[in-house]
Protein backbone atom coordinates (compact mmCIF):
# COMPACT_ATOMS: atom_id res chain seq x y z
CA UNK A 1 0.00 0.00 0.00
CA UNK A 2 1.76 3.36 -0.46
CA UNK A 3 0.58 6.59 1.27
CA UNK A 4 -2.28 7.68 -0.09
CA UNK A 5 -3.80 4.36 0.51
CA UNK A 6 -2.29 4.00 4.48
CA UNK A 7 -4.03 7.73 4.55
CA UNK A 8 -7.35 6.32 3.42
CA UNK A 9 -7.21 4.16 5.69
CA UNK A 10 -7.03 6.10 8.67
CA UNK A 11 -9.11 8.90 7.12
CA UNK A 12 -11.98 5.82 6.76
CA UNK A 13 -11.95 4.34 10.19
CA UNK A 14 -14.77 3.10 11.93
CA UNK A 15 -16.66 5.37 13.78
CA UNK A 16 -19.27 4.69 16.55
CA UNK A 17 -23.21 5.92 16.20
CA UNK A 18 -24.80 7.35 18.89
CA UNK A 19 -24.81 6.24 22.02
CA UNK A 20 -28.43 5.63 22.25
CA UNK A 21 -28.31 4.08 18.90
CA UNK A 22 -29.16 1.09 19.90
CA UNK A 23 -32.34 1.78 21.96
CA UNK A 24 -33.38 3.87 19.37
CA UNK A 25 -33.51 1.29 17.09
CA UNK A 26 -34.88 -0.82 19.45
CA UNK A 27 -38.22 1.61 20.14
CA UNK A 28 -38.38 1.64 16.16
CA UNK A 29 -39.24 -2.17 16.64
CA UNK A 30 -42.14 -1.55 18.66
CA UNK A 31 -43.46 0.50 16.95
CA UNK A 32 -43.37 -0.58 13.14
CA UNK A 33 -46.76 -1.58 11.92
CA UNK A 34 -46.84 -4.00 9.17
CA UNK A 35 -46.96 -2.58 5.89
CA UNK A 36 -49.13 -5.15 4.31
CA UNK A 37 -52.09 -3.70 6.49
CA UNK A 38 -52.01 -0.56 4.37
CA UNK A 39 -52.17 -2.07 1.67
CA UNK A 40 -54.76 -4.53 2.24
CA UNK A 41 -56.86 -1.71 3.99
CA UNK A 42 -56.45 0.32 0.91
CA UNK A 43 -57.97 -2.77 -0.94
CA UNK A 44 -60.66 -3.48 1.27
CA UNK A 45 -62.00 -0.04 0.91
CA UNK A 46 -61.97 -0.02 -2.74
CA UNK A 47 -63.76 -3.50 -2.56
CA UNK A 48 -66.40 -2.35 -0.11
CA UNK A 49 -69.46 -4.33 1.15
CA UNK A 50 -70.58 -3.94 5.01
CA UNK A 51 -69.21 -7.06 6.00
CA UNK A 52 -65.99 -6.33 4.36
CA UNK A 53 -65.32 -2.63 5.78
CA UNK A 54 -66.30 -3.92 9.20
CA UNK A 55 -63.54 -6.25 9.33
CA UNK A 56 -61.01 -3.74 7.57
CA UNK A 57 -62.11 -1.86 10.72
CA UNK A 58 -61.69 -4.45 13.09
CA UNK A 59 -58.11 -5.36 11.69
CA UNK A 60 -56.98 -2.18 12.12
CA UNK A 61 -58.67 -1.57 15.23
CA UNK A 62 -56.60 -4.63 16.58
CA UNK A 63 -52.90 -3.14 14.80
CA UNK A 64 -53.73 -0.14 16.96
CA UNK A 65 -54.24 -1.87 20.22
CA UNK A 66 -51.08 -4.15 19.47
CA UNK A 67 -49.63 -0.64 18.84
CA UNK A 68 -50.63 1.29 21.72
CA UNK A 69 -49.60 -1.98 24.43
CA UNK A 70 -46.26 -2.12 22.45
CA UNK A 71 -45.31 1.03 23.26
CA UNK A 72 -47.45 0.76 26.48
CA UNK A 73 -44.88 -2.30 27.68
CA UNK A 74 -41.95 -0.10 26.23
CA UNK A 75 -42.30 2.69 28.61
CA UNK A 76 -43.11 0.47 31.66
CA UNK A 77 -39.50 -1.90 30.96
CA UNK A 78 -37.80 0.82 31.62
CA UNK A 79 -39.25 1.55 35.15
CA UNK A 80 -39.47 -2.25 35.62
CA UNK A 81 -35.79 -2.77 35.06
CA UNK A 82 -34.55 0.22 37.07
CA UNK A 83 -36.75 -1.48 40.09
CA UNK A 84 -35.35 -5.17 39.27
CA UNK A 85 -31.48 -3.11 39.65
CA UNK A 86 -32.94 -1.32 42.69
CA UNK A 87 -33.90 -5.29 43.92
CA UNK A 88 -30.41 -6.02 43.03
CA UNK A 89 -28.54 -3.89 45.09
CA UNK A 90 -30.13 -4.39 48.12
CA UNK B 1 -39.37 -6.95 44.17
CA UNK B 2 -41.49 -6.34 41.18
CA UNK B 3 -42.95 -2.33 40.47
CA UNK B 4 -45.55 -1.12 42.81
CA UNK B 5 -47.75 -0.66 40.38
CA UNK B 6 -47.95 -4.40 40.28
CA UNK B 7 -49.77 -4.98 43.50
CA UNK B 8 -52.72 -2.27 43.20
CA UNK B 9 -55.96 -4.21 43.04
CA UNK B 10 -58.15 -4.81 40.56
CA UNK B 11 -61.12 -2.57 39.66
CA UNK B 12 -64.83 -2.76 38.45
CA UNK B 13 -65.16 -0.55 35.40
CA UNK B 14 -65.33 2.83 36.26
CA UNK B 15 -65.15 4.86 33.05
CA UNK B 16 -62.57 8.07 33.72
CA UNK B 17 -62.63 11.79 31.71
CA UNK B 18 -59.61 11.37 29.28
CA UNK B 19 -56.72 14.01 30.50
CA UNK B 20 -55.93 16.62 27.75
CA UNK B 21 -53.09 16.33 25.83
CA UNK B 22 -52.49 18.72 23.99
CA UNK B 23 -48.96 18.28 22.27
CA UNK B 24 -49.97 18.32 18.40
CA UNK B 25 -47.86 21.33 18.08
CA UNK B 26 -45.19 18.86 18.38
CA UNK B 27 -45.88 16.87 15.30
CA UNK B 28 -44.84 19.19 12.50
CA UNK B 29 -41.27 19.23 14.06
CA UNK B 30 -41.30 15.51 14.87
CA UNK B 31 -39.28 13.13 12.52
CA UNK B 32 -42.22 10.39 13.25
CA UNK B 33 -45.52 11.07 15.06
CA UNK B 34 -47.87 8.28 16.41
CA UNK B 35 -51.56 9.13 17.61
CA UNK B 36 -53.73 6.94 18.56
CA UNK B 37 -57.33 7.04 20.27
CA UNK B 38 -59.04 4.36 20.84
CA UNK B 39 -62.41 4.79 22.04
CA UNK B 40 -64.57 2.17 23.45
CA UNK B 41 -66.16 0.28 20.78
CA UNK B 42 -62.80 0.24 18.66
CA UNK B 43 -61.17 -1.35 21.85
CA UNK B 44 -64.02 -4.33 21.73
CA UNK B 45 -63.53 -4.46 17.68
CA UNK B 46 -59.93 -4.72 18.38
CA UNK B 47 -59.81 -7.10 20.96
CA UNK B 48 -62.42 -9.57 19.07
CA UNK B 49 -60.00 -9.72 16.29
CA UNK B 50 -57.22 -10.85 18.69
CA UNK B 51 -55.56 -14.52 18.10
CA UNK B 52 -56.07 -15.76 21.35
CA UNK B 53 -53.49 -18.22 20.68
CA UNK B 54 -50.56 -15.65 20.06
CA UNK B 55 -49.00 -14.94 23.57
CA UNK B 56 -48.50 -11.05 22.47
CA UNK B 57 -52.29 -11.07 21.41
CA UNK B 58 -53.68 -12.88 24.12
CA UNK B 59 -51.86 -10.49 26.57
CA UNK B 60 -53.13 -7.30 25.28
CA UNK B 61 -56.36 -8.84 25.18
CA UNK B 62 -56.16 -9.37 29.02
CA UNK B 63 -54.65 -5.68 29.29
CA UNK B 64 -57.36 -4.28 27.37
CA UNK B 65 -60.16 -6.56 28.83
CA UNK B 66 -61.73 -3.63 31.05
CA UNK B 67 -60.62 -0.59 29.01
CA UNK B 68 -63.02 2.23 28.39
CA UNK B 69 -60.33 4.30 26.24
CA UNK B 70 -56.58 4.15 25.68
CA UNK B 71 -55.13 7.51 24.19
CA UNK B 72 -51.47 7.82 22.91
CA UNK B 73 -49.05 10.21 21.67
CA UNK B 74 -45.40 9.53 20.83
CA UNK B 75 -43.18 12.13 18.85
CA UNK B 76 -39.47 11.19 17.96
CA UNK B 77 -37.37 14.01 16.97
CA UNK B 78 -34.65 14.45 14.76
CA UNK B 79 -32.89 17.21 17.18
CA UNK B 80 -32.75 17.45 20.94
CA UNK B 81 -34.37 20.09 22.54
CA UNK B 82 -37.63 20.33 20.28
CA UNK B 83 -39.92 20.19 22.87
CA UNK B 84 -40.04 21.92 26.12
CA UNK B 85 -40.70 21.50 30.31
CA UNK B 86 -43.69 23.43 29.23
CA UNK B 87 -45.13 20.72 27.07
CA UNK B 88 -43.93 18.19 29.94
CA UNK B 89 -45.52 20.26 32.55
CA UNK B 90 -48.87 20.20 30.51
CA UNK B 91 -49.48 16.80 31.68
CA UNK B 92 -48.06 17.08 35.20
CA UNK B 93 -50.01 19.65 36.07
CA UNK B 94 -53.32 17.10 35.11
CA UNK B 95 -51.54 14.83 37.34
CA UNK B 96 -51.65 17.31 40.47
CA UNK B 97 -55.50 16.55 40.76
CA UNK B 98 -56.16 14.51 43.85
CA UNK B 99 -57.73 11.52 42.21
CA UNK B 100 -54.30 10.81 40.13
CA UNK B 101 -51.26 9.43 42.11
CA UNK B 102 -47.73 9.48 41.05
CA UNK B 103 -46.62 6.03 41.83
CA UNK B 104 -43.18 6.06 40.22
CA UNK B 105 -40.72 8.31 38.68
CA UNK B 106 -37.81 6.52 37.51
CA UNK B 107 -34.36 8.28 34.89
CA UNK B 108 -32.44 5.93 33.13
CA UNK B 109 -29.03 7.78 32.94
CA UNK B 110 -28.09 5.11 29.96
CA UNK B 111 -30.41 6.82 28.20
CA UNK B 112 -31.25 10.13 29.42
CA UNK B 113 -34.88 8.93 29.60
CA UNK B 114 -37.22 9.41 32.43
CA UNK B 115 -40.29 7.82 32.78
CA UNK B 116 -43.60 8.70 35.30
CA UNK B 117 -46.36 6.70 36.09
CA UNK B 118 -49.40 8.15 37.87
CA UNK B 119 -52.75 5.70 38.63
CA UNK B 120 -56.24 7.54 38.84
CA UNK B 121 -58.24 5.85 41.68
CA UNK B 122 -62.13 5.70 41.95
CA UNK B 123 -63.87 4.39 45.15
CA UNK B 124 -60.30 2.85 45.86
CA UNK B 125 -60.39 1.08 42.46
CA UNK B 126 -57.72 1.28 39.31
CA UNK B 127 -59.91 3.60 36.89
CA UNK B 128 -56.38 5.09 34.91
CA UNK B 129 -53.42 4.89 33.88
CA UNK B 130 -51.05 7.55 32.61
CA UNK B 131 -47.54 7.54 31.67
CA UNK B 132 -45.29 9.80 30.92
CA UNK B 133 -41.78 8.93 29.09
CA UNK B 134 -39.24 11.62 27.57
CA UNK B 135 -35.65 11.44 26.87
CA UNK B 136 -33.91 14.05 24.51
CA UNK B 137 -35.02 13.18 21.61
CA UNK B 138 -38.64 11.35 22.27
CA UNK B 139 -41.78 12.65 24.21
CA UNK B 140 -44.27 10.02 24.27
CA UNK B 141 -47.53 10.31 26.69
CA UNK B 142 -49.93 7.05 27.64
CA UNK B 143 -53.36 7.58 28.65
CA UNK B 144 -55.12 4.14 29.39
CA UNK B 145 -58.45 4.91 31.26
CA UNK B 146 -60.65 2.32 32.64
CA UNK B 147 -60.41 -0.83 34.72
CA UNK B 148 -56.46 -2.03 34.46
CA UNK B 149 -55.38 -5.36 36.01
CA UNK B 150 -51.74 -4.25 36.92
CA UNK B 151 -50.85 -7.94 36.88
CA UNK B 152 -51.45 -7.91 33.47
CA UNK B 153 -49.84 -4.74 32.43
CA UNK B 154 -46.86 -5.35 34.42
CA UNK B 155 -46.68 -8.51 32.36
CA UNK B 156 -46.34 -6.77 28.95
CA UNK B 157 -42.62 -7.16 29.49
CA UNK B 158 -41.75 -10.87 27.78
CA UNK B 159 -43.95 -9.75 24.46
CA UNK B 160 -43.48 -7.85 21.31
CA UNK B 161 -39.40 -8.09 21.57
CA UNK B 162 -39.28 -6.59 24.99
CA UNK B 163 -37.15 -7.94 27.48
CA UNK B 164 -38.86 -9.64 30.61
CA UNK B 165 -37.73 -8.75 33.79
CA UNK B 166 -37.72 -11.22 36.25
CA UNK B 167 -37.71 -10.58 40.58
CA UNK B 168 -34.21 -10.42 41.12
CA UNK B 169 -33.62 -14.05 43.44
CA UNK B 170 -33.60 -12.74 47.17
CA UNK B 171 -29.96 -13.23 48.89
CA UNK B 172 -29.73 -15.39 51.89
CA UNK B 173 -28.78 -13.54 54.97
CA UNK C 1 -28.71 -2.75 29.76
CA UNK C 2 -31.70 -3.95 28.12
CA UNK C 3 -31.24 -6.71 25.92
CA UNK C 4 -33.21 -8.55 23.39
CA UNK C 5 -33.69 -11.96 22.90
CA UNK C 6 -33.88 -13.39 20.12
CA UNK C 7 -36.62 -16.14 19.15
CA UNK C 8 -35.69 -19.35 18.91
CA UNK C 9 -35.61 -20.16 15.36
CA UNK C 10 -32.65 -17.32 14.72
CA UNK C 11 -29.66 -18.29 14.04
CA UNK C 12 -28.52 -15.37 15.56
CA UNK C 13 -28.53 -13.05 18.41
CA UNK C 14 -29.84 -9.68 17.26
CA UNK C 15 -28.85 -7.66 19.50
CA UNK C 16 -25.19 -9.45 19.98
CA UNK C 17 -24.96 -8.40 15.97
CA UNK C 18 -26.20 -4.89 16.42
CA UNK C 19 -23.57 -4.49 18.80
CA UNK C 20 -20.92 -5.99 16.79
CA UNK C 21 -21.87 -4.51 13.64
CA UNK C 22 -23.28 -1.20 14.62
CA UNK C 23 -20.20 0.40 13.91
CA UNK C 24 -19.41 -0.87 10.59
CA UNK C 25 -22.79 0.13 9.12
CA UNK C 26 -22.76 3.40 10.31
CA UNK C 27 -19.42 4.38 9.77
CA UNK C 28 -20.57 3.29 5.71
CA UNK C 29 -23.55 5.10 5.88
CA UNK C 30 -21.70 7.95 7.22
CA UNK C 31 -18.35 7.99 4.63
CA UNK C 32 -20.88 7.56 2.07
CA UNK C 33 -23.60 10.44 3.17
CA UNK C 34 -20.59 12.58 4.54
CA UNK C 35 -24.23 13.29 7.31
CA UNK C 36 -24.14 11.95 11.34
CA UNK C 37 -27.78 11.87 11.12
CA UNK C 38 -28.76 10.96 8.01
CA UNK C 39 -26.46 7.64 8.66
CA UNK C 40 -28.06 7.07 11.88
CA UNK C 41 -30.97 6.72 10.12
CA UNK C 42 -29.79 4.76 7.84
CA UNK C 43 -28.26 2.33 9.96
CA UNK C 44 -31.35 2.56 11.84
CA UNK C 45 -33.52 1.31 8.66
CA UNK C 46 -30.99 -1.28 8.66
CA UNK C 47 -30.91 -2.84 11.66
CA UNK C 48 -34.78 -2.71 11.56
CA UNK C 49 -34.33 -4.61 8.49
CA UNK C 50 -32.09 -7.02 9.67
CA UNK C 51 -34.65 -7.70 12.21
CA UNK C 52 -37.60 -7.96 10.02
CA UNK C 53 -35.49 -10.89 7.77
CA UNK C 54 -33.62 -12.60 11.05
CA UNK C 55 -35.54 -15.78 9.75
CA UNK C 56 -33.31 -15.43 6.56
CA UNK C 57 -30.01 -15.45 8.23
CA UNK C 58 -28.21 -18.41 8.53
CA UNK C 59 -24.82 -17.76 10.61
CA UNK C 60 -22.63 -14.79 12.38
CA UNK C 61 -20.81 -14.15 9.09
CA UNK C 62 -23.83 -14.07 7.28
CA UNK C 63 -25.42 -12.00 9.18
CA UNK C 64 -22.23 -9.58 8.46
CA UNK C 65 -22.06 -10.09 5.01
CA UNK C 66 -26.14 -9.34 4.52
CA UNK C 67 -25.53 -6.01 6.73
CA UNK C 68 -22.64 -4.76 4.57
CA UNK C 69 -24.61 -5.56 1.93
CA UNK C 70 -27.91 -3.81 3.09
CA UNK C 71 -25.48 -0.89 3.97
CA UNK C 72 -24.73 0.06 0.94
CA UNK C 73 -27.81 -0.57 -0.80
CA UNK C 74 -29.22 1.92 1.69
CA UNK C 75 -26.48 4.64 1.65
CA UNK C 76 -26.95 4.43 -2.10
CA UNK C 77 -30.35 4.80 -1.79
CA UNK C 78 -30.63 7.81 0.93
CA UNK C 79 -27.73 9.48 -1.57
CA UNK C 80 -30.29 9.32 -4.54
CA UNK C 81 -33.13 10.55 -2.12
CA UNK C 82 -30.87 13.00 -1.38
CA UNK C 83 -30.58 14.84 -4.80
CA UNK C 84 -28.21 16.97 -4.21
CA UNK C 85 -23.94 17.51 -4.60
CA UNK C 86 -21.95 16.55 -2.01
CA UNK C 87 -21.78 19.09 1.17
CA UNK C 88 -18.71 21.02 0.94
CA UNK C 89 -18.40 22.63 -2.80
CA UNK C 90 -14.18 21.46 -2.87
CA UNK C 91 -13.03 25.02 -3.65
CA UNK C 92 -13.84 25.69 0.20
CA UNK C 93 -11.62 23.40 1.72
CA UNK C 94 -9.21 25.25 3.43
CA UNK C 95 -5.59 24.08 1.28
CA UNK C 96 -2.85 22.51 4.23
CA UNK C 97 0.20 24.58 2.92
CA UNK C 98 2.81 22.24 3.97
CA UNK C 99 3.08 18.00 3.69
CA UNK C 100 0.65 16.64 6.22
CA UNK C 101 2.70 14.17 8.92
CA UNK C 102 1.41 10.91 9.79
CA UNK C 103 -2.19 10.90 11.09
CA UNK C 104 -2.76 14.35 10.19
CA UNK C 105 -6.50 15.62 11.18
CA UNK C 106 -7.26 18.10 9.02
CA UNK C 107 -5.74 15.70 5.88
CA UNK C 108 -8.18 13.05 7.21
CA UNK C 109 -11.13 15.57 7.40
CA UNK C 110 -9.71 16.66 3.55
CA UNK C 111 -10.06 12.92 2.41
CA UNK C 112 -13.00 12.47 3.43
CA UNK C 113 -14.57 15.04 1.33
CA UNK C 114 -12.91 14.40 -1.47
CA UNK C 115 -14.45 11.07 -1.07
CA UNK C 116 -17.65 12.39 -0.91
CA UNK C 117 -16.87 13.97 -4.03
CA UNK C 118 -16.39 10.79 -6.14
CA UNK C 119 -19.45 9.49 -8.27
CA UNK C 120 -21.54 7.07 -6.47
CA UNK C 121 -19.98 3.78 -6.82
CA UNK C 122 -16.13 4.59 -6.55
CA UNK C 123 -17.20 5.89 -3.54
CA UNK C 124 -19.10 3.09 -2.26
CA UNK C 125 -16.15 0.68 -3.73
CA UNK C 126 -12.89 3.44 -1.91
CA UNK C 127 -14.53 2.95 1.46
CA UNK C 128 -15.23 -0.91 1.54
CA UNK C 129 -11.68 -1.25 0.03
CA UNK C 130 -10.20 1.12 2.71
CA UNK C 131 -12.90 1.47 5.74
CA UNK C 132 -13.73 -2.77 5.63
CA UNK C 133 -10.64 -3.80 3.95
CA UNK C 134 -12.39 -5.87 1.26
CA UNK C 135 -10.60 -7.28 -1.81
CA UNK C 136 -11.90 -6.73 -5.65
CA UNK C 137 -13.42 -10.10 -5.16
CA UNK C 138 -15.32 -9.36 -1.79
CA UNK C 139 -16.91 -5.86 -2.65
CA UNK C 140 -17.58 -7.01 -6.29
CA UNK C 141 -19.52 -9.63 -4.34
CA UNK C 142 -21.17 -7.00 -1.80
CA UNK C 143 -22.24 -4.31 -4.76
CA UNK C 144 -23.38 -6.59 -7.48
CA UNK C 145 -20.80 -5.63 -10.02
CA UNK C 146 -17.82 -7.35 -11.91
CA UNK C 147 -14.65 -7.69 -9.93
CA UNK C 148 -12.79 -6.04 -13.12
CA UNK C 149 -15.78 -2.67 -12.36
CA UNK C 150 -14.40 -3.36 -8.86
CA UNK C 151 -10.93 -2.86 -9.79
CA UNK C 152 -10.96 -0.11 -12.42
CA UNK C 153 -13.05 2.09 -10.35
CA UNK C 154 -10.71 1.79 -7.85
CA UNK C 155 -7.45 2.55 -10.10
CA UNK C 156 -9.44 5.59 -11.37
CA UNK C 157 -10.74 6.73 -7.94
CA UNK C 158 -7.15 6.77 -6.17
CA UNK C 159 -6.08 8.48 -9.32
CA UNK C 160 -8.07 11.29 -9.17
CA UNK C 161 -7.74 11.96 -5.45
CA UNK C 162 -4.19 12.05 -5.76
CA UNK C 163 -4.53 14.50 -8.74
CA UNK C 164 -6.49 16.42 -6.07
CA UNK C 165 -4.87 16.40 -3.50
CA UNK C 166 -1.32 17.54 -5.67
CA UNK C 167 -3.28 20.24 -6.24
CA UNK C 168 -3.80 21.07 -3.03
CA UNK C 169 0.20 20.86 -2.14
CA UNK C 170 -0.92 17.16 -0.49
CA UNK C 171 1.30 14.56 -2.02
CA UNK C 172 3.68 11.97 -0.83
CA UNK C 173 6.10 12.42 2.26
Amino acid sequence: MDWLEEELKQALARKEPSADFDARVRRRMVRTMPRWLAAAAAVIVLASGAGLYRHRQGEMAKEQLLQAMRITGEKLSVVQEHMQSIGERQ
Amino acid sequence: MRVLLLTCALAAASFAQQIKIDLDHLAKKAANTVDLSLPSNLIQLGAAMLDPKDPDQAQVKKVVSGLQAIYIKNFEFKREGEYTKADLDSIRTQMKAPEWARIVGVLSSEERETVEVWVKTDAGKVAGLTILAADPRELTVVNLVGSIDPAAIGELSGHFGIPKFSPPKSKKK
Amino acid sequence: MIGIVSTPKAAIDFDAAMQEHRSMVFSVAYHFLHDRDQAEEVAQDVFLSLHKNLHEIESPSHAAHWLRRVAVQRSIDASRRRMRRPVVALENVKEPSVKPAAADPLLGELLRKLIVSLPETQRMVVILRYQEDLDPTEIAAVMGIPVGTVKSHLQRSLALLREKLERRGVGER
